[in-house]
């Protein structure tokens, strides 16, 4: 037999020991996990990316970072009961460690939104990855034009960061609507109702100096898009981030594939016209 | 490290394969035999992942002795003398036939022969028999009846000269997936196919003929079909006058079957009866494909009598690209039911009612035997229950999951004295074991093995059982020893050359000649080439015999407290009680979860969504499980498969039994279904 | 160009044995054909291409990555320390392994298979020996060195730096010896190429409606042999296996012909139907990839069409393709 190579090299697939510093409910189904490498070091990521969480015995889930890099000393993933990963994330308390590999991705274009009119606009779980970019924007509020956030849920108990929509409403940074799909019997809800895509038409848009990034659940893309485009708004200023089933995160695994393009490494965040000419992209 | 030339695990189709090591000699992968004529290079999903469970860390590595309680690691030596003291305790305190063997269509042509050997010299009793009394018990009685020999008549090759399939109760492509591979072939190559199923299965979908009939009423459409045959002259009258008896008395007896009567009894139209009928007896060469769906019911033997006699009265029967072909559902369940591990034969079908077949047995192993048949396992599991049986062994079987009534069952288990189980995982029937004696897989021993076409052919080790696993043949040569019989054997390869010795329709077979392509049974001597066409020149019985059969209704139907009827058996991806497939990885993740199926129309009544939990009660039990809305199952209809214990389907069954084999109603029972 | 017989063939590959773990063609007892250690059989010089896909060696179907102890420490696999050398591959084999490494390698590379596959030697062999002494056309210089074979041995020339010192030794002969060979081989593959490459103009123009991917899934019994036995397939899906000692994660060979291949934990799937895994599977080799690469990436090897037991490996769907969608 031949002998083994002993000397240690780094590999892609290695994931890196995270300890969670705070687990915060954010629904029923949705909790908010803050984070730090255990090495000390930074994530160095970017909004709009992801990271692979692994948890031995059960491999690995994508999750999008919901806080901004420009918040420091910690990261924070939002995550959906839905599997047996994220259903054994849920059971984690503080202290407990799991492993990252990343972050992966394809992150908002920033440079391309800045000094532009914003229309941030997320539907269920996908307030979670725009929570990164909106936090950036907040902390950065000089590179940016007014910001229109939108956010749709279900009902009111499904709206993520509820604590986060508030001060955005308060803040001075944004403008900041929410809608629920189903009329509430909640006498605290004072958002709006029906579909996110009502919030559009109210709109004040300068098509020519205006960018959406859209982060939402599948069916929502398409409705929204359309919206936006009787807005004016065309398609090489559409932000979207897709969500596929990225098991490696770097183009190797093949399981988030749409037509050519790798949703982990081309995207999760793509421009509309990138992909809208795709099979299968939305 | 070498790759291992063996016989896939799974169904009982006989495919080839070898397991390929890495450099640390751990399974790394399967590559289908190039050359062998089953396999010809291709798999199916289970083969392509057969190595993956073997070195799951969940197999069973010690054996485990039950002490307050609970199941605790104990050496080799104890156990085994715990086993022998205590089934032999029981023995002599009520008799032989309080014990029970259950062999396993899981393990080898040696292996069930030394089960078999052992219930019978061992330990007296003609108790033993295996999973086949839940597949296929109705083929070997019916077929044994009417063609004198119990195995599909014809081989897989046939499949390339036919003319015309009907494939009725077997869902080919997803359980003999190579055999339902090369019936598409066949189809796009202009053959014919006839689909009798109530589900729309893949065939279906390239069948010139669908036809749903409602389950359990498949005695009534063949009859059906056979009328609408005679009344047209369709009959192969040399064949029936040369070959056959008793065609008068069918003749008779399908005479109520108009078309109209079919048609109501089956739900099917008429029409639907009559271009069937035309098809099938215009074709020259017509093979009959049936499984579970004819099996599986109160009145299986009938079902095979009736599918019997389609073939004779169209002169379907040994010629190339005929025959009736029941196709075998483990890989090894033809073997099991060949080596005797059935409660009144020995190997070779040889009764043990017949004084010199016991002579000759007994002489050879040198130790009075008993006369008298034994207990069929669904039986045994009623005797347990009524405590007469005591003992129960039990040989790579997950009764618990596997048979009919899981609360019946379950009591019957509770209520022995004393239970051994060998196993390759702790399956839930191990979890009420006394005793568990680690088993080796497929891949860690030799042996043979003999496919749905009779085709015997060889195991070969490519890796060491885990721990201190053991081969099953080495725990039944100790078993054996313990019992005080003569039990030297060095190799799996000279159990056979006993099985030979003893078993005329294996006369022929050794290690030496099965070494690449197997042979086909019967293979009475060493030069004798095998069969791989059965009754060519006459039946094994001598005449075919036409056993007419009338339509009996199943012994549940839905009512209007139990208004849906439901049906059982297995998906693609995963085997039997998932004990293998759902330790493997891909086969786990394309089903991981309970569900069951139902109709969208049904499901917008029921206000179920899909993939919405669901609760589903019978007379028997209930089950909690996810559904799955498709047109898949008719109107009225449920499916779920058995292989998940966190929604057993077995819960629900009706354990009905076939009056003549014993066979448990699986195919249709009532349920009623709830929204959760 | 130089020339050999088989005692300097034999002498050729001993000497590349003495430092590398070198594989040849070999016949398992059933007639199997496949890449076995050096001088563990017989070695077989002409016949069917090896079974196994040649990638097999660098991403086998179980392939371990790594261990995470209880505590959360990482350790890699091991991976023996002497290269690999492939002997007896053809012009496809090498396509389709250069199309693998260049898709491996783009950033960020895929270690686990760089590990493997890196100082790794490559020998095509070509000429007159493919089944009952069939010419194989020639390799596009995707290897290290190249033998051809004639009826008086072998000419043997190299493409790489470490291909031409290991020739060093052997004699020169004329280029002109290679003589018809070239021209026939080239016939040969444009002749083989022109339904496939046609098919893919179809492919890439969208020319396929659904119902034809809907009558192909119909008749695909899910077996995945078609992604297994690929050589330029390479999706895998990640497998951890825990016992006391901690956790060992694997990367196991996938199918895109599952329903649970892109199946999200929510349920969606956008490849929710037979018909879209199916057009997936013919579509990303003949258009998605050549989008992506510039080159289509089924080099007609034939694997999968001889392992499909439906009759629908690529070159079957190819020529069906072109049959009821050529607007010419």
């Amino acid at each position: 037999m031949p002998s083994t190579c002993s000397t240690q090299r780094s590999s892609i697939y290695a994931p890196r020991l995270c300890r969670l510093l705070e687990v915060s409910d954010l629904t029923p189904q949705e909790k908010l996990f803050r984070l730090q490498l255990e090495d000390g070091s930074v994530l160095n990521h970017q909004p709009g990316q992801f990271v692979q969480v692994s948890i031995p015995g059960l491999t690995e889930a994508p999750i999008s970072v919901a806080s901004s890099p420009s918040r420091n000393g910690y990261f924070e993933l939002g995550v959906r009961k839905a599997g047996s990963l994220t259903g054994a994330m849920h059971l984690l308390q503080p202290g407990a460690t799991i492993g990252i590999r990343g972050p992966f991705g394809r992150p908002f274009q920033i440079d391309a939104l800045r000094k532009r009119h914003l229309i941030l606009l997320a539907g269920g779980c996908g307030l979670a990855p725009l929570r990164s970019l909106i936090q950036y924007c907040q902390d950065y509020p000089e590179q940016f034009g007014t910001i229109d956030i939108l956010y749709g849920a279900r009902s009111p108990q499904d709206l993520l960061f509820k604590d986060d929509l508030l001060q955005w409403r308060l803040s001075a940074c944004f403008s900041c609507t929410y809608t629920v799909d189903n009329d509430p019997a909640d006498s605290c809800y004072d958002g709006e109702t029906g579909l996110i895509t009502r919030l559009l038409p109210k709109l004040q848009i300068a098509p020519a100096d205006t960018c959406a990034v859209v982060v939402g659940p599948p069916p929502m893309y398409r409705p929204v898009i359309e919206a936006l485009h009787d807005k004016g708004l065309p398609s090489d200023r559409i932000m979207l981030s897709l969500e596929r089933n990225m098991r490696c995160g770097i183009g190797k695994c093949g399981h988030c594939t749409i037509e050519h393009l790798y949703c982990c490494s081309d995207g999760p965040i793509f421009w509309l016209n990138e992909v809208e000419h795709l099979r299968g992209a939305l | 490290m070498k790759p291992t030339l063996t016989v896939c695990p799974y169904c009982g189709t006989g495919c080839m394969f070898h397991l390929l090591r890495d450099e640390s000699g751990r399974l790394s992968g399967v590559e289908p035999s190039g050359a062998h004529p089953v396999s010809r290079g291709q798999l199916c999903v289970k083969g392509w992942n057969a190595h993956a469970f073997v070195a799951h860390p969940d197999r069973l590595t010690t054996p485990l002795i039950r002490r307050n309680g609970r199941l605790e690691a104990a050496g080799w030596d104890e156990a085994l003398e715990l086993v022998h003291r205590r089934l032999r305790q029981l023995a002599d305190d009520h008799g032989s036939d309080s014990l029970m063997f259950l062999s396993s269509a899981k393990v080898s042509n040696e292996e069930n022969y030394l089960l078999m050997k052992l219930a019978r010299a061992g330990f007296g009793t003609n108790n033993v028999d295996h999973c086949a009394r839940l597949c296929h018990s109705s083929t070997v009685t019916g077929l044994v009846e009417t063609l004198g020999s119990g195995a599909m008549t014809n081989s897989i090759g046939c499949f390339d000269q036919t003319d015309l399939v009907l494939v009725i109760g077997s869902n080919t492509t997803e359980q003999h997936p190579l055999i339902g591979s090369r019936i598409l072939q066949a189809v796009q190559n202009g053959t014919r196919l006839i689909v009798a199923d109530s589900r729309k299965i893949r065939l279906s979908r390239h069948a010139d003929l669908h036809l749903r009939q409602r389950n359990g009423s498949d005695v009534a459409l063949l009859n059906g079909i056979i009328r609408q045959i005679i009344e047209e002259g369709l009959e192969d009258r040399a064949f029936i006058e040369t070959r056959t008896e008793n065609y008068p008395a069918l003749k008779a007896a399908v005479e109520p079957y108009t078309p109209q009567r079919t048609a109501e009894l089956t739900g099917l139209d008429a029409e639907q009866i009559i271009a069937a009928a035309r098809m099938f007896a215009q074709a020259d060469k017509a093979m009959l494909v049936y499984a579970m769906g004819i099996t599986q019911h109160s009145h299986g033997v009938d079902n095979v009598r009736a599918v019997s006699n389609l073939a004779l009265l169209t002169c379907n029967l040994g010629r190339p690209g005929t025959g009736v072909n029941p196709l075998r559902g483990q890989n090894n369940v033809q073997g099991a039911c060949d080596m005797g591990a059935l409660p009144d034969v020995y190997s070779g079908y040889q009764k043990v009612a017949d004084p010199a077949m016991r002579t000759k047995f007994s002489n050879a192993w040198g130790v009075p035997l008993p006369s008298s048949p034994g207990l069929m396992s669904t039986h045994a599991i009623d005797a347990a229950v009524a405590g007469t049986l005591k003992g129960f062994f039990i040989l790579g079987e997950n009764p618990l999951l596997s048979d009919a009534n899981q609360a019946h069952v379950r009591q019957a288990l509770e209520n022995l004295e004393f239970m051994v189980t060998v196993d390759i995982f702790m399956t839930e029937t191990c979890e009420l074991a006394d005793v568990v004696l680690p088993a080796s897989c497929y891949a860690e021993k030799d042996g043979t093995f003999t496919s749905t076409e009779r085709r015997v052919q060889r195991g070969r080790t490519a890796v060491d059982p885990p721990g201190e696993a053991r081969t099953d043949w080495q725990i039944l040569t100790h078993l054996l020893r313990r019992c005080g019989l003569p039990a030297a054997y060095a190799d799996p390869g000279q159990i056979m050359e006993e099985i030979a010795a003893l078993t005329p329709s294996y006369g022929g077979i050794s290690y030496q000649r099965l070494d690449l392509d197997g042979l086909c049974w019967p293979c009475p001597d060493s030069s004798h080439p095998g069969t791989p066409i059965l009754h060519q020149q006459q039946c094994t019985r001598g005449k075919g015999h036409f056993s007419p059969v009338s339509y009996k209704p199943a012994k549940e139907e839905p009512d209007a407290e139990y208004p849906l009827l439901f049906s059982t058996g297995r998906t693609y991806f995963h085997w039997h009680t998932g004990s293998m497939t759902r330790r493997s990885h891909l086969l786990d993740r394309e089903e991981r979860r309970a569900f069951a199926e139902l109709n969208p129309q049904d499901a917008e009544r029921l206000g179920i969504g899909d993939r919405q939990t669901i609760r589903i009660s019978s007379r028997r039990g209930t089950i909690e499980v996810s559904a799955e809305i498709t047109e898949r199952v008719p109107p009225g209809q449920v499916f779920a498969p058995f292989h998940f214990a966190e929604g057993a389907a077995n819960v629900l069954t009706n354990n009905a039994l076939d009056p003549e084999s014993g066979i448990p109603e699986f195919k249709v029972c009532a349920v009623r279904v709830e929204a959760l | 160009m130089k020339h050999m017989q088989r005692a300097e063939l034999d002498s050729l590959l001993t000497h590349v044995a003495q430092s590398y773990r070198l594989l040849v063609p070999q016949r398992l007892e059933d007639g199997t054909r496949l890449l076995r250690p050096w001088g563990e059989g017989e070695l077989v010089l002409s016949g069917e291409p090896v079974q196994r896909k040649p990638t097999e060696y660098f991403l086998p179907q179980l392939d371990p990555l790594l261990k995470i102890d209880t505590a959360g420490g990482v350790q890699l696999a091991t991976v023996p320390e002497t290269p690999l050398c492939l002997f007896g591959l053809n012009r496809a084999d090498l396509q389709c392994l250069g199309f693998v490494d260049r898709f491996c390698a783009f950033p960020p590379q895929d270690d686990a298979y760089a590990v493997k596959r890196q100082n790794g030697l490559l020998i095509g062999l070509t000429g007159y020996c493919g089944p009952d002494g069939q010419l194989l056309p020639l390799t596009d210089g995707r290897c290290d060195i190249e033998l051809i074979a004639l009826a008086d041995g072998w000419l043997a020339q190299a493409f790489t730096d470490i291909g031409s010192a290991l020739l060093a030794e052997f004699n020169d002969i004329d280029p002109e010896t290679l003589g018809t060979i070239r021209s026939l081989s080239e016939k040969r593959i444009a002749e083989e190429r022109a339904t496939l490459e046609q098919a893919a103009r179809i492919v890439q123009q969208e020319l396929v409606p659904d119902d034809f991917w809907r009558e192909i899934g119909d008749r695909c019994i899910l077996c995945s042999g078609c992604n297994l036995v690929c050589p330029t397939c390479t999706c895998f899906c990640v497998q951890d296996r825990t016992d006391q000692g901690g956790t060992e994660r694997s990367r196991v060979w996938d199918s895109c012909q599952f329903d649970g291949f892109m199946r999200e934990a929510s349920g969606h799937n956008p490849l929710g139907s037979e018909a879209l895994r199916t057009r997936r599977r013919i579509h990303h080799k003949l258009a998605a990839d050549v989008e992506r690469w510039g080159e289509i990436s089924c080099f007609l090897c034939g694997r999968c069409d001889k392992t499909c037991p439906t009759g629908i490996g690529i070159q079957a769907v190819a020529a069906e393709i072109v049959k009821r969608f050529s607007t010419n």
